[in-house]
Protein backbone atom coordinates (compact mmCIF):
# COMPACT_ATOMS: atom_id res chain seq x y z
CA UNK A 1 0.00 0.00 0.00
CA UNK A 2 1.16 3.25 -1.00
CA UNK A 3 0.58 6.68 0.50
CA UNK A 4 1.31 10.49 -0.34
CA UNK A 5 2.24 12.71 2.69
CA UNK A 6 0.27 15.38 2.34
CA UNK A 7 0.82 17.83 5.78
CA UNK A 8 3.78 17.37 8.00
CA UNK A 9 4.17 19.41 11.51
CA UNK A 10 6.75 19.01 13.32
CA UNK A 11 9.34 15.69 13.50
CA UNK A 12 7.64 12.70 11.57
CA UNK A 13 9.99 9.84 11.04
CA UNK A 14 10.43 6.27 10.27
CA UNK A 15 11.03 4.51 13.63
CA UNK A 16 11.73 0.82 15.40
CA UNK A 17 12.63 -0.83 18.25
CA UNK A 18 16.34 0.18 17.51
CA UNK A 19 19.27 -1.41 16.44
CA UNK A 20 22.58 -2.24 18.51
CA UNK A 21 26.02 -3.44 17.43
CA UNK A 22 27.12 -0.18 15.51
CA UNK A 23 27.98 2.06 18.83
CA UNK A 24 31.65 1.41 18.55
CA UNK A 25 31.34 3.53 15.38
CA UNK A 26 29.38 6.35 17.32
CA UNK A 27 26.58 4.90 15.61
CA UNK A 28 23.37 5.21 18.82
CA UNK A 29 20.92 2.63 18.87
CA UNK A 30 18.13 4.72 17.77
CA UNK A 31 14.73 3.57 17.97
CA UNK A 32 11.41 4.83 19.10
CA UNK A 33 11.63 7.39 21.89
CA UNK A 34 8.60 5.62 23.28
CA UNK A 35 9.03 1.91 22.90
CA UNK A 36 6.12 0.17 24.42
CA UNK A 37 3.92 2.66 21.96
CA UNK A 38 5.32 1.31 19.24
CA UNK A 39 4.78 -2.24 19.87
CA UNK A 40 1.29 -1.50 20.99
CA UNK A 41 0.22 0.06 17.95
CA UNK A 42 1.82 -2.92 16.17
CA UNK A 43 0.26 -5.15 17.82
CA UNK A 44 -3.05 -3.47 16.57
CA UNK A 45 -2.36 -4.40 13.36
CA UNK A 46 -0.97 -8.05 14.00
CA UNK A 47 2.58 -7.18 13.39
CA UNK A 48 5.37 -8.08 14.55
CA UNK A 49 6.72 -5.64 17.44
CA UNK A 50 9.47 -4.31 15.75
CA UNK A 51 7.92 -3.68 12.66
CA UNK A 52 9.01 -0.02 11.30
CA UNK A 53 5.84 2.47 12.69
CA UNK A 54 5.76 6.53 12.09
CA UNK A 55 7.04 8.25 15.17
CA UNK A 56 4.55 11.54 15.04
CA UNK A 57 5.96 14.43 17.30
CA UNK A 58 3.54 16.86 15.45
CA UNK A 59 1.17 15.85 13.10
CA UNK A 60 1.44 13.65 9.93
CA UNK A 61 -1.71 13.35 7.12
CA UNK A 62 -0.97 10.47 4.90
CA UNK A 63 -3.34 9.75 2.34
CA UNK A 64 -3.79 6.00 0.74
CA UNK A 65 -3.20 5.97 -2.63
CA UNK A 66 -5.75 3.04 -3.93
CA UNK A 67 -8.45 4.18 -1.40
CA UNK A 68 -8.15 7.73 -0.91
CA UNK A 69 -8.53 6.98 2.27
CA UNK A 70 -6.50 9.65 4.90
CA UNK A 71 -5.28 9.28 7.95
CA UNK A 72 -5.14 11.95 10.11
CA UNK A 73 -2.44 11.64 13.21
CA UNK A 74 -1.25 14.49 15.88
CA UNK A 75 0.50 13.79 18.43
CA UNK A 76 -0.60 16.91 21.03
CA UNK A 77 -0.69 17.28 23.77
CA UNK A 78 1.78 14.15 24.17
CA UNK A 79 5.49 14.26 23.05
CA UNK A 80 4.66 11.60 20.38
CA UNK A 81 2.03 8.92 18.59
CA UNK A 82 2.97 6.30 16.40
CA UNK A 83 0.98 5.17 13.56
CA UNK A 84 1.25 1.55 12.47
CA UNK A 85 0.38 0.32 9.33
CA UNK A 86 -0.22 -3.87 8.53
CA UNK A 87 2.78 -5.33 7.83
CA UNK A 88 4.86 -2.23 8.94
CA UNK A 89 6.46 0.64 6.75
CA UNK A 90 9.26 0.28 4.56
CA UNK A 91 11.70 2.55 6.22
CA UNK A 92 13.00 5.63 4.99
CA UNK A 93 15.86 7.65 6.38
CA UNK A 94 14.85 10.64 6.49
CA UNK A 95 12.01 12.66 8.35
CA UNK A 96 8.82 12.97 6.21
CA UNK A 97 8.20 15.75 4.03
CA UNK A 98 4.98 17.12 2.44
CA UNK A 99 4.91 15.08 -1.21
CA UNK A 100 7.06 11.78 0.03
CA UNK A 101 5.11 8.74 -1.23
CA UNK A 102 5.69 6.02 1.08
CA UNK A 103 4.78 2.17 1.70
CA UNK A 104 3.99 -0.27 3.28
CA UNK A 105 4.73 -3.94 2.84
CA UNK A 106 1.94 -5.38 2.27
CA UNK A 107 -1.40 -4.87 -0.87
CA UNK A 108 -4.68 -3.53 0.65
CA UNK A 109 -6.59 -3.63 2.42
CA UNK A 110 -5.30 -1.24 4.54
CA UNK A 111 -4.96 -0.95 8.31
CA UNK A 112 -3.70 1.79 10.14
CA UNK A 113 -3.68 2.27 14.08
CA UNK A 114 -2.73 5.10 16.64
CA UNK A 115 -0.96 4.57 19.94
CA UNK A 116 -0.39 7.53 21.97
CA UNK A 117 0.78 7.94 25.26
CA UNK A 118 -2.13 9.40 27.97
CA UNK A 119 -1.30 12.90 29.06
CA UNK A 120 1.76 12.16 30.85
CA UNK A 121 2.72 14.77 33.45
CA UNK A 122 4.53 14.79 36.84
CA UNK A 123 5.82 10.72 36.65
CA UNK A 124 8.39 10.02 39.04
CA UNK A 125 11.19 8.57 37.11
CA UNK A 126 14.31 5.75 38.63
CA UNK A 127 17.71 7.27 38.47
CA UNK A 128 20.40 5.09 39.16
CA UNK A 129 23.57 6.95 40.46
CA UNK A 130 26.73 7.71 39.01
CA UNK A 131 28.95 6.97 37.27
CA UNK A 132 30.40 10.57 37.41
CA UNK A 133 29.41 11.23 41.31
CA UNK A 134 32.89 12.51 41.95
CA UNK A 135 32.18 15.86 39.23
CA UNK A 136 29.66 17.28 41.73
CA UNK A 137 28.67 18.34 45.28
CA UNK A 138 27.99 16.13 48.21
CA UNK A 139 24.60 16.92 47.86
CA UNK A 140 23.74 17.22 44.21
CA UNK A 141 21.76 14.00 44.15
CA UNK A 142 19.92 15.37 47.13
CA UNK A 143 18.77 18.50 44.95
CA UNK A 144 18.23 16.11 41.79
CA UNK A 145 15.34 14.25 43.90
CA UNK A 146 14.51 17.84 45.80
CA UNK A 147 11.82 19.23 43.11
CA UNK A 148 10.35 18.05 39.62
CA UNK A 149 12.62 18.97 36.50
CA UNK A 150 10.50 20.79 33.69
CA UNK A 151 10.94 19.28 30.26
CA UNK A 152 12.05 21.85 28.30
CA UNK A 153 10.64 22.13 24.52
CA UNK A 154 14.20 22.49 23.18
CA UNK A 155 14.04 18.75 23.82
CA UNK A 156 14.88 16.26 20.68
CA UNK A 157 15.63 13.03 20.13
CA UNK A 158 19.13 13.45 20.58
CA UNK A 159 18.68 14.57 24.33
CA UNK A 160 15.80 16.17 26.63
CA UNK A 161 16.99 19.26 28.23
CA UNK A 162 15.57 19.44 31.61
CA UNK A 163 14.84 22.65 33.75
CA UNK A 164 15.34 22.89 37.45
CA UNK A 165 17.47 22.95 40.40
CA UNK A 166 20.97 23.74 39.32
CA UNK A 167 23.42 20.77 40.15
CA UNK A 168 26.37 21.82 41.67
CA UNK A 169 29.45 21.05 39.58
CA UNK A 170 32.61 20.60 41.63
CA UNK A 171 35.31 23.23 39.91
CA UNK A 172 38.00 20.94 39.51
CA UNK A 173 36.50 17.55 37.44
CA UNK A 174 38.30 17.08 34.63
CA UNK A 175 36.14 17.27 31.40
CA UNK A 176 37.19 14.44 28.86
CA UNK A 177 35.39 12.24 26.34
CA UNK A 178 33.88 9.03 27.75
CA UNK A 179 31.42 6.79 26.69
CA UNK A 180 27.55 7.65 27.30
CA UNK A 181 24.48 5.58 26.80
CA UNK A 182 20.45 6.56 26.59
CA UNK A 183 19.43 7.81 29.74
CA UNK A 184 22.44 9.42 30.93
CA UNK A 185 21.57 12.41 32.86
CA UNK A 186 24.89 14.96 31.33
CA UNK A 187 25.11 17.85 33.56
CA UNK A 188 27.07 20.75 31.69
CA UNK A 189 28.43 23.77 33.62
CA UNK A 190 24.95 25.54 34.00
CA UNK A 191 23.66 22.37 35.98
CA UNK A 192 21.05 21.67 34.03
CA UNK A 193 20.70 18.51 33.40
CA UNK A 194 20.28 16.79 29.65
CA UNK A 195 18.61 13.43 29.36
CA UNK A 196 20.50 11.28 26.21
CA UNK A 197 17.81 9.79 23.96
CA UNK A 198 17.80 7.28 21.38
CA UNK A 199 20.01 9.11 18.74
CA UNK A 200 22.37 10.24 21.48
CA UNK A 201 26.04 10.86 21.12
CA UNK A 202 27.73 7.68 22.01
CA UNK A 203 30.39 9.62 23.83
CA UNK A 204 30.27 13.25 25.58
CA UNK A 205 32.29 15.41 28.21
CA UNK A 206 29.63 16.62 30.52
CA UNK A 207 29.31 14.16 33.68
CA UNK A 208 26.66 12.14 34.19
CA UNK A 209 25.24 12.25 37.61
CA UNK A 210 22.74 9.29 37.03
CA UNK A 211 21.20 7.03 34.45
CA UNK A 212 17.36 6.88 34.31
CA UNK A 213 16.66 2.98 34.60
CA UNK A 214 16.02 1.35 31.16
CA UNK A 215 12.42 0.14 32.05
CA UNK A 216 10.92 3.36 32.79
CA UNK A 217 12.82 5.01 29.62
CA UNK A 218 9.41 4.95 27.51
CA UNK A 219 7.77 6.14 30.30
CA UNK A 220 10.24 9.76 30.69
CA UNK A 221 9.80 9.96 26.85
CA UNK A 222 5.97 9.77 27.11
CA UNK A 223 6.12 12.76 29.05
CA UNK A 224 4.64 15.73 27.29
CA UNK A 225 7.44 19.13 26.56
CA UNK A 226 6.60 21.90 29.13
CA UNK A 227 5.35 18.95 31.37
CA UNK A 228 7.62 17.82 35.00
CA UNK A 229 9.40 15.20 36.18
CA UNK A 230 10.03 13.74 39.38
CA UNK A 231 13.24 12.14 40.02
CA UNK A 232 13.78 9.34 42.42
CA UNK A 233 17.13 7.59 43.81
CA UNK A 234 17.56 3.79 43.07
CA UNK A 235 19.46 2.01 45.55
CA UNK A 236 23.33 1.79 44.18
CA UNK A 237 24.77 -1.87 42.86
CA UNK A 238 26.88 -3.43 40.19
CA UNK A 239 29.73 -1.15 41.00
CA UNK A 240 32.65 -3.28 42.62
CA UNK A 241 36.30 -2.64 43.18
CA UNK A 242 39.50 -4.94 43.96
CA UNK B 1 40.27 -1.82 39.09
CA UNK B 2 37.37 0.09 39.83
CA UNK B 3 33.92 -1.20 37.43
CA UNK B 4 30.88 1.38 38.11
CA UNK B 5 27.40 1.02 37.23
CA UNK B 6 26.28 3.22 33.32
CA UNK B 7 22.56 2.78 34.26
CA UNK B 8 21.44 -0.62 34.32
CA UNK B 9 22.67 -2.35 31.29
CA UNK B 10 25.98 -1.14 31.11
CA UNK B 11 29.34 -0.75 32.86
CA UNK B 12 32.40 1.53 32.72
CA UNK B 13 35.52 0.94 33.81
CA UNK B 14 39.51 2.17 33.09
CA UNK B 15 40.91 1.67 29.26
CA UNK B 16 43.72 -1.02 29.35
CA UNK B 17 46.78 0.54 27.83
CA UNK B 18 48.41 -1.26 24.81
CA UNK B 19 45.53 -2.92 22.76
CA UNK B 20 43.67 -0.89 20.24
CA UNK B 21 40.49 0.30 20.73
CA UNK B 22 39.66 -2.11 17.85
CA UNK B 23 41.54 -4.79 19.96
CA UNK B 24 39.46 -4.05 23.03
CA UNK B 25 36.12 -4.14 20.73
CA UNK B 26 36.67 -7.17 19.18
CA UNK B 27 37.82 -9.11 22.44
CA UNK B 28 34.63 -7.65 24.99
CA UNK B 29 31.85 -8.35 22.27
CA UNK B 30 32.32 -11.47 22.49
CA UNK B 31 31.43 -11.94 26.26
CA UNK B 32 28.04 -13.18 26.91
CA UNK B 33 24.78 -11.29 26.29
CA UNK B 34 27.11 -8.40 24.84
CA UNK B 35 25.71 -6.09 22.07
CA UNK B 36 27.76 -2.73 22.32
CA UNK B 37 30.99 -1.61 23.42
CA UNK B 38 32.82 1.62 23.57
CA UNK B 39 36.05 3.08 23.49
CA UNK B 40 37.79 6.10 24.43
CA UNK B 41 40.80 7.48 25.29
CA UNK B 42 40.48 6.59 29.17
CA UNK B 43 37.11 4.39 29.17
CA UNK B 44 35.82 1.61 28.07
CA UNK B 45 32.00 0.90 28.39
CA UNK B 46 30.41 -2.23 27.82
CA UNK B 47 26.42 -2.28 26.71
CA UNK B 48 24.40 -5.72 28.04
CA UNK B 49 20.98 -6.63 26.03
CA UNK B 50 20.19 -7.03 29.59
CA UNK B 51 20.56 -6.30 32.73
CA UNK B 52 23.97 -8.17 33.58
CA UNK B 53 23.82 -10.02 36.73
CA UNK B 54 26.87 -9.72 39.45
CA UNK B 55 28.14 -12.65 37.64
CA UNK B 56 27.81 -11.80 34.56
CA UNK B 57 30.24 -8.88 34.99
CA UNK B 58 33.52 -10.77 34.97
CA UNK B 59 36.53 -9.22 36.61
CA UNK B 60 39.36 -11.66 35.05
CA UNK B 61 37.88 -11.18 31.62
CA UNK B 62 37.49 -7.32 32.35
CA UNK B 63 41.24 -7.97 33.61
CA UNK B 64 42.15 -10.00 30.38
CA UNK B 65 40.90 -7.18 27.97
CA UNK B 66 45.43 -5.28 28.54
CA UNK B 67 46.24 -8.67 26.67
CA UNK B 68 43.52 -8.22 23.59
CA UNK B 69 45.00 -8.71 19.80
CA UNK B 70 43.81 -7.11 16.81
CA UNK B 71 43.05 -10.51 15.12
CA UNK B 72 40.46 -8.72 12.79
CA UNK B 73 40.96 -8.04 9.28
CA UNK B 74 44.15 -5.16 8.25
CA UNK B 75 42.14 -1.83 8.80
CA UNK B 76 42.05 -0.32 5.32
CA UNK B 77 43.52 3.17 4.29
CA UNK B 78 41.46 5.75 2.83
CA UNK B 79 42.95 8.84 0.52
CA UNK B 80 40.78 11.32 0.89
CA UNK B 81 40.46 14.02 -1.75
CA UNK B 82 40.07 17.63 -0.20
CA UNK B 83 39.54 21.18 -1.32
CA UNK B 84 41.32 23.44 1.39
CA UNK B 85 38.83 26.16 1.18
CA UNK B 86 37.78 25.79 4.64
CA UNK B 87 36.09 29.11 6.55
CA UNK B 88 39.06 28.57 9.04
CA UNK B 89 41.69 28.41 7.22
CA UNK B 90 43.02 31.92 7.30
CA UNK B 91 42.88 32.14 11.45
CA UNK B 92 44.63 28.48 11.27
CA UNK B 93 47.66 29.89 9.58
CA UNK B 94 47.75 32.93 11.91
CA UNK B 95 47.26 31.01 14.95
CA UNK B 96 50.04 28.84 14.13
CA UNK B 97 52.48 31.00 12.50
CA UNK B 98 52.48 29.71 9.17
CA UNK B 99 51.49 29.89 6.09
CA UNK B 100 48.15 29.24 4.54
CA UNK B 101 50.21 26.76 1.97
CA UNK B 102 52.02 25.44 4.98
CA UNK B 103 48.83 24.65 7.12
CA UNK B 104 48.33 22.16 3.90
CA UNK B 105 50.89 20.82 3.39
CA UNK B 106 51.60 19.88 6.79
CA UNK B 107 47.84 18.49 7.13
CA UNK B 108 48.79 16.23 4.44
CA UNK B 109 51.96 15.15 5.32
CA UNK B 110 50.69 12.98 7.95
CA UNK B 111 49.18 9.49 7.62
CA UNK B 112 46.51 9.13 10.33
CA UNK B 113 44.76 6.42 12.35
CA UNK B 114 41.40 6.18 13.86
CA UNK B 115 41.79 5.32 17.42
CA UNK B 116 38.61 6.28 18.58
CA UNK B 117 35.16 7.29 17.31
CA UNK B 118 32.30 9.09 19.07
CA UNK B 119 30.16 12.70 18.90
CA UNK B 120 28.49 11.76 16.16
CA UNK B 121 27.50 8.93 13.86
CA UNK B 122 30.31 8.00 12.21
CA UNK B 123 33.20 10.35 13.53
CA UNK B 124 36.29 9.38 13.90
CA UNK B 125 38.32 11.28 15.56
CA UNK B 126 41.74 10.70 13.70
CA UNK B 127 45.37 10.62 15.38
CA UNK B 128 48.82 11.94 14.01
CA UNK B 129 47.87 15.51 13.85
CA UNK B 130 51.25 17.57 13.26
CA UNK B 131 51.78 19.44 16.55
CA UNK B 132 52.34 22.37 14.81
CA UNK B 133 48.99 22.45 14.33
CA UNK B 134 47.60 21.70 17.64
CA UNK B 135 45.40 24.65 18.43
CA UNK B 136 42.34 24.48 21.32
CA UNK B 137 38.79 24.27 20.11
CA UNK B 138 36.85 27.59 19.12
CA UNK B 139 35.35 29.42 21.99
CA UNK B 140 32.00 29.49 20.72
CA UNK B 141 30.92 25.89 18.41
CA UNK B 142 29.25 27.09 15.16
CA UNK B 143 25.42 25.69 15.08
CA UNK B 144 25.83 23.90 12.00
CA UNK B 145 29.25 22.28 10.43
CA UNK B 146 28.40 21.10 6.81
CA UNK B 147 28.71 17.47 6.29
CA UNK B 148 32.49 16.58 4.91
CA UNK B 149 34.26 19.76 6.51
CA UNK B 150 37.62 18.47 7.23
CA UNK B 151 38.37 20.08 10.55
CA UNK B 152 41.64 20.74 13.21
CA UNK B 153 41.79 20.91 16.90
CA UNK B 154 43.85 19.99 19.27
CA UNK B 155 46.21 17.03 18.21
CA UNK B 156 43.81 15.55 16.03
CA UNK B 157 41.70 16.29 12.51
CA UNK B 158 38.19 15.11 11.71
CA UNK B 159 35.97 14.75 8.76
CA UNK B 160 32.52 15.93 9.98
CA UNK B 161 30.41 12.46 8.19
CA UNK B 162 27.21 14.46 8.77
CA UNK B 163 26.01 17.99 9.04
CA UNK B 164 26.25 18.89 13.01
CA UNK B 165 27.46 21.53 15.46
CA UNK B 166 30.76 21.68 15.92
CA UNK B 167 33.89 23.61 17.74
CA UNK B 168 36.59 22.65 15.33
CA UNK B 169 38.51 24.88 12.67
CA UNK B 170 37.27 23.91 9.61
CA UNK B 171 40.10 24.09 7.12
CA UNK B 172 38.62 22.14 3.90
CA UNK B 173 36.03 19.51 2.84
CA UNK B 174 36.05 16.38 1.18
CA UNK B 175 35.23 15.56 -2.36
CA UNK B 176 33.73 12.70 -4.15
CA UNK B 177 33.25 10.60 -0.74
CA UNK B 178 30.06 9.61 1.39
CA UNK B 179 31.61 9.69 4.68
CA UNK B 180 28.35 8.54 6.47
CA UNK B 181 25.66 6.67 4.63
CA UNK B 182 22.16 5.79 6.90
CA UNK B 183 22.21 2.02 5.25
CA UNK B 184 25.62 1.10 5.48
CA UNK B 185 27.23 3.05 8.01
CA UNK B 186 30.44 5.06 7.79
CA UNK B 187 33.33 4.95 5.84
CA UNK B 188 35.73 5.00 8.72
CA UNK B 189 36.26 2.28 11.25
CA UNK B 190 38.13 1.84 14.34
CA UNK B 191 41.89 1.08 13.30
CA UNK B 192 41.69 2.45 9.92
CA UNK B 193 43.95 4.86 8.53
CA UNK B 194 43.68 8.14 6.61
CA UNK B 195 45.52 10.40 4.46
CA UNK B 196 44.49 13.28 2.30
CA UNK B 197 45.21 14.77 -0.54
CA UNK B 198 44.35 17.90 -2.64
Amino acid sequence: VRFTVERVIGLVTFQDLGHHGRMHLAVPPGGALVPELLVASNRRVDNADDATCLEVQGRVVIRATETNETFDVSSGPSRCAYLAVRGGFLAGHRPLAVGDVIASTTAPPTTVRVAQPRFADGESVTIIPGPDLDAFGADALTILVSAPYRISPASNRVGTRLEGPALPRRADYRERSRPMVQGALEVPRDGQPIALGPEHPTTGGYPVIGVIASAELGRFHAIRLGGSVQFRIAASRVTSSR
Amino acid sequence: MKIEALGDRAIRFPRPSGPSARAIVAAAKTWPGVVDVVVTREDVAVYFEAAPSASSIDLGRIADLANARDEGPAPREHVLRVVYDGVDLEAVATATGLSIDEVIARHQAATYIVDTMGFAPGFAYLDGLDPALELPRRATPRERVPAGSVAIAGAQTAVYPTESPGGWHLIGRVVDVTMFDPTTGPLLALGDRVRFVA
